[in-house]
Order: C-alpha cells, then structure tokens, then sequence
C-alpha cells in the first residue's frame, strides 16, 4: 500500500474522529474490530494478514480483456502465484484504473473527480504487458482474438473482465447522448444531457452532477413548500453495477438539501423498474424504513423510456399486475401483466441508465445471447471453453455487480485457473458474496453484505441493516486504500 | 401405506405436456414407506427415488400403459406434492411459481417483482434442461422382456 496515501488518509480521518470527540482506537472497538480489519473492509479481516503464497512452475500464455478493477487486481494475483507469468491486458482507456464506487462521493461533493481518477499504467503489475487497444473478434476455437487496430492475439488462456457499457441510447430523446457515449466523448454525452439531467455513473457525470444538484438546491433554497423543486431518480430494466447507486444520490441528494435548509421545498420521488428496494428482504425493509423517515416517495415497476429535455418531462412505462383466470391444471390464479405510460415533470433527472454487455461479446461464440458470459457460478470457468474465465460486471453470475462481488472472485478464478494449467481439479469456489456500503446520508453507511443465501452476512458483530457513522469512515477512508493498493496489487 | 399419484405424457414431437388426469394408487412396503418419510419434504428428491423405482415403473407398464409402446413420461403429483408447474410453467403463472423456480435455479434479481418477460424466459430456458432429467423413458416393451426372461 502506498505510505504517502495511507497516512494522508489516517491523518484525514484522525481529523473526522476528533471532531466527534473520539480517537481511532474508541472507533475501532466501536465497531468491534481490529485496525486491520477496519482498514480491509469486515469479511477480509482476516485475510488481511499477510497470506502465505506457493508460486506454481506452470507457463501458459494468458491474455486478459480489460484493464479494470477485475482485470487488474487478476493480473497482480496471477504474477504473484506463478513463477514465470506470460500475461497480456487488452484495455484501450488509459484511466481504466479510475476508483468507481467514489464516484457517488464525487456527486455529492465530498470528494473531487482527481480523488477517484487513476492510470491504468500506475497499476499494471511488473512484467504485464498491455496492448492499448479493444477487442472486437473472438474465435474460442483457435484460441485467438482480434483487436480493433487488426491485431490479432492468441493465447493458451483467456480471462475477460470487460465490464459493462451504459446504454443511453435506449431512451427515447437521450438517443444523442447514447452515440456520444459509445463513441466514448465525455463531454458531448454530457452536454447533450443538458443542465437538468445527470448520472453518476462515469466519472465525468459524477462532477457535473454535483453542479446541477447545486443549480437545483439553491432553487429549491428560494422556492417554497407550495412550489416544490422535483428531484426525480431512476434504476432500469436491466441488471447494473452496484445496484445501490441509485439510492445513495437520492440520499445524498436529500442530505444536501437538508444541510442547505432547503428539504421542505423539495420533492424527492424515486421510480424504479423493480418492486423492492433490495433483494434480500431484511435490507428492502431497512430501507423503506429509511425512505419514509426522510419523506423520500418511490414508485416501483416504472422504467424509463423517453426524456423530453425541453418540457422537462420523464416518461415511465409503469407496469401492473391483474389477477388473470383460474388455471385449472396448476390450480392457481393466472398473473397478467399491464402496463401504460407515465409522464413526470421534472426539475433535476438523475438517471441509472441500462448497463449492457459489449456487442462483441454478444455476437461471439463466447457470450450469451445477452452478451454476459456464461460461467460456473463458483469456479468462475467457462461452461463450453475450459480455457476461458470470466470475472467481474460481464460474467453471467447471478449476484450483484460490485467490486465487492470482485473481490471474492478474483482470487478463486487465479486459483481455478492455475489449478486448471497445473491439470488439476478446480477446488475454489465464489461463495457468492458481495457487499454494497449503502450511503444513507453525509455520515452514515448501512454495509449489507450477504451471499447466494440472499440473507445478510454480516462480518462485524453489529446489527447489519442499522446505519452507522463508523462505516461512512470505512467508506470514505478505508476502502479505497483497500481496493486501489490491496486488490490492484492482489493481495487483499 | 398408499401412495398416490399422477402422471402427465409427454409428446415429443410436440415438445408437449398433456394431464393424464387418473389419479392412480400403489402400495408400497414398510421399507418403501420408510424412504418416502425420508424425501417426502423434499420435493425433487422425492421426485428422483420414484423416478428410478423398480417398482414403481414395474407398476406403471403393469397397471396403467399397459400396451408396451414406446413412451415417455414424467410425474405431477405424488401424494399432494406437485411438479405440475416443471410442465406447464408459464409468463402467466403466478408468483409462488416465480419464487419457486428463481430459488432453484438461483436465478437472481436485485428487486424480488416479476420482470415477467425476462425471468419468465430465463425460467423457461432452466426447465428445458430440467424436463429432459425428469421424463421417464418407458422403452418399447422392456419389462415385458425383461420378464419373459425371467420366467
């Protein structure tokens, strides 16, 4: 771990604590906890010490695509378990290393968009070549691929790890936006979004978010509780990365307004396309609980399909279910889906837009029809090419897209994969757990963490679903040491 | 101890469920109603033992298709516990089937209502797979042979 960082970084949250009147140590017994775990992030206290690593003689030539989180933190744990490694990442964005799950911090104006904006090079690990290129043809029969620029690359094993693209396009009247993105211009994207509509998921957005929130809490700070200022939210029809994104601007949005004195002049209305707010029900309940303290309206089973930017206009298709007729071989009511359109006026749009796989992936013979991978949901391996992995946002495994899922996996896919090349039996497996640091204000984080068991599994001895102030300290100061020089390096 | 079933046939040029809407019994031994004590709250182990008990598909060729055709079939009822819904699941089906079939095929979702169009086909997609290990293949006179060899 970078020294210069850590103790930046234990200087600034040494500051936090005396605020509050307490020092480090009274924090960690807070939360029951040693230093290191508080630092790993709960379930890796104990892997935090340092873990006894047997290097394998296997030699294979390994090709990674993509150069994130998932593809970065591999390649470090690859090097460090073989002895001679022979690894390639094809990643074409250079800030592919970029720290995502600050980029809500970066909405609210906690942190800086420079806080979360990391070189990909920075973290490549010694000996790692890296082609600066996309992959756009696979042929997993031949064990080759072909890049953008023509390069063609083959290899002995091949991990993909290309995460998942924003799909804007989809949206009727954002259709601009959609080309700007895939075309990979930032700031076009975010000049076709306008001033009233954000999203924070790039990095870029994140900043601009922070700036229109402002527009519209000094708005909200001059209206009146007759003449609300709308906050609209929004989470698609389709899987995305870190599924609680979406809430956290809500609650940092309505934790601004607050600080502003502006909250009684404003609406904050969520509208997601699902009918609960999480999928293990005891975190659901926690947050609806939440919601209705802080006065925050939602409608489920809306998804968003068109935005009229010059009305200010949000268009839902709001769907229903109606008891059907009696089935009599299945001796039950039938369900029969409805649904119509729903416009909602809007003053600030913040949008969750759909995550899609790469086409690539898609119209490969490695991708679902979809585009996600299709792998053994514990060993990470390839259901049809036993040379292939998958990791990440792009593996068609069914639990949540986040760097916590991440970082359970990469290490059971390094050991499957060695054991693979060494002709053994894969014996790690993903258990299935991920969890998400649900920021529920400036100062709070309830941590749901759980498993394939979709029950809370908490690693501290605290009740799971309460929100606390020593876990926004563990979002805000641990976890990003933990993931950019503990994973990246492949060691936490 | 008596244990009561049902059965749907299978159509396979159809790739088609249809009810065969008897209601059939069978006794079975202390050993057999043992076993059945054992798997009874656990449905597709349950449905396993049945599947590939001698005496069971003994009785069905015996008692119930009893014209030695070639056949396949599958099970949808075995004293109150059904499997109805591994033949007749559809986007329609109500949400106990969803849940039911979600937890089996570890099918998840962030938000626990029906996206009906997309997990009812991922649900579909899994029992295609799944059919094909449930339906009983009752080859062309089989036992019939088998017996005759044995007298």
């Amino acid at each position: 771990m970078d020294k210069k960082y850590l103790e930046s970084m234990l200087s600034k949250m040494d500051k936090d604590l005396s605020t509050h009147g307490i020092g480090r140590r009274q924090a960690m017994k807070m939360a029951g906890l040693s230093g290191a775990g508080l630092f790993m992030g709960g379930a890796t206290g104990a892997s935090a010490e340092e873990e006894k690593i047997v290097k394998s003689d296997a030699k294979a030539k390994i090709v990674i695509v993509g150069g994130g989180l998932a593809g970065i933190s591999t390649a470090a744990r690859l090097t460090l378990n073989l002895t001679d490694p022979d690894i390639t990442i094809i990643e074409p964005e250079k800030n592919s290393a970029n720290y995502q799950p600050g980029q809500t911090l970066v909405a609210a104006g906690i942190w800086d968009e420079d806080e979360i904006t990391y070189k990909r090079d920075d973290f490549v690990p010694d000996g790692v070549k890296v082609i600066e290129d996309r992959a756009v043809f696979f042929n997993p029969q031949e064990n080759k691929l072909t890049t953008e620029k023509g390069q063609v690359v083959t290899y002995d094993y091949l991990i993909l790890a290309m995460g998942v693209q924003l799909d804007f396009e989809r949206i009727k009247g954002l259709e601009e936006a959609g080309r700007a993105y895939s075309s990979g211009n930032n700031d076009q994207l975010l000049d076709t979004l306008g001033d009233s509509i954000c999203s924070i998921y790039t990095a870029e957005g994140s900043t601009k978010t922070w700036e229109i929130m402002q527009k519209y809490i000094a708005q909200a700070k001059a209206g009146s509780p007759d003449k609300k200022t709308n906050f609209v939210f929004t989470h698609p029809s389709t899987p995305i990365k870190c599924g609680g994104a979406p809430k956290k601007i809500i609650y940092l949005t309505n934790a601004r307004l607050k600080e502003a004195g502006a909250r009684e002049n404003a609406e904050l209305t969520f509208y997601p396309n699902g009918g609960a707010m999480f999928g293990v029900p005891e975190y659901h309940d926690a947050i609806v609980g939440q919601f209705k303290r802080e006065g925050i309206k939602h409608h489920y089973r809306h998804n968003l399909i068109e935005v009229d930017k010059e009305k200010k206009i949000a268009t839902f298709d709001s769907k229903w279910q109606e008891k059907g007729p009696w089935d009599p071989v299945m001796k039950d009511f039938e369900v029969i889906p409805k649904h119509e359109k729903l416009r909602v006026p809007y003053d600030f749009l913040h949008i969750a837009p759909a995550n899609i796989a790469p086409r690539e992936i898609a119209e490969s013979d490695l991708g679902s029809a979809k585009g996600w991978v299709p792998v053994n949901k514990e060993t990470l391996q390839h259901i049809r090419y036993m040379n292939v992995f998958s990791i990440g946002d792009i593996a068609q495994v069914p639990m949540a897209k986040t760097g916590g899922s991440v970082r359970k996996q990469y290490k059971v896919l390094v050991d499957n994969l060695i054991a693979h090349m060494n002709g053994k039996k894969l014996e790690s497996k993903y258990a299935g757990y991920t969890v998400c640091p649900l920021i529920t204000s400036i100062g709070t984080v309830m941590l749901a963490e759980f498993d394939w068991t979709v029950k809370p599994t908490p690693s501290f001895p605290l009740d799971p679903t309460v929100e606390r102030w020593i876990f926004w300290l563990m979002k805000v100061y641990a976890l990003k040491p933990m993931t950019m020089y503990g994973m990246m390096s492949g060691r936490a | 101890m008596q244990l009561e079933f049902e059965l749907v046939t299978y159509d396979e040029a159809l790739d088609r469920f249809n009810l065969d809407e008897t209601i059939h019994q069978i006794e079975i031994s202390d050993e057999e109603a043992q076993t059945y004590e054992l798997l009874k709250s656990s449905d597709m182990n349950l449905y396993n033992w049945l599947k590939e008990s001698d005496f069971f598909i003994k009785y069905v060729r015996e008692n119930i298709y009893t014209d030695g055709e070639d056949r396949k079939i599958a099970i949808s009822d075995i004293n109150g516990t059904t499997f109805r819904r591994f033949y007749f699941f559809k986007v329609t089906s109500s949400d106990s089937h969803y849940e039911y079939f979600k937890k089996l095929f570890t099918i998840y979702e962030e938000s626990d209502w029906q996206d009906r169009e997309e997990i009812g086909a991922d649900i579909v997609t899994h029992l295609l797979v799944k059919r094909q290990d449930m339906i009983i293949d009752l080859p062309k006179n089989k036992l019939v042979d088998e017996d005759v060899r044995k007298v």
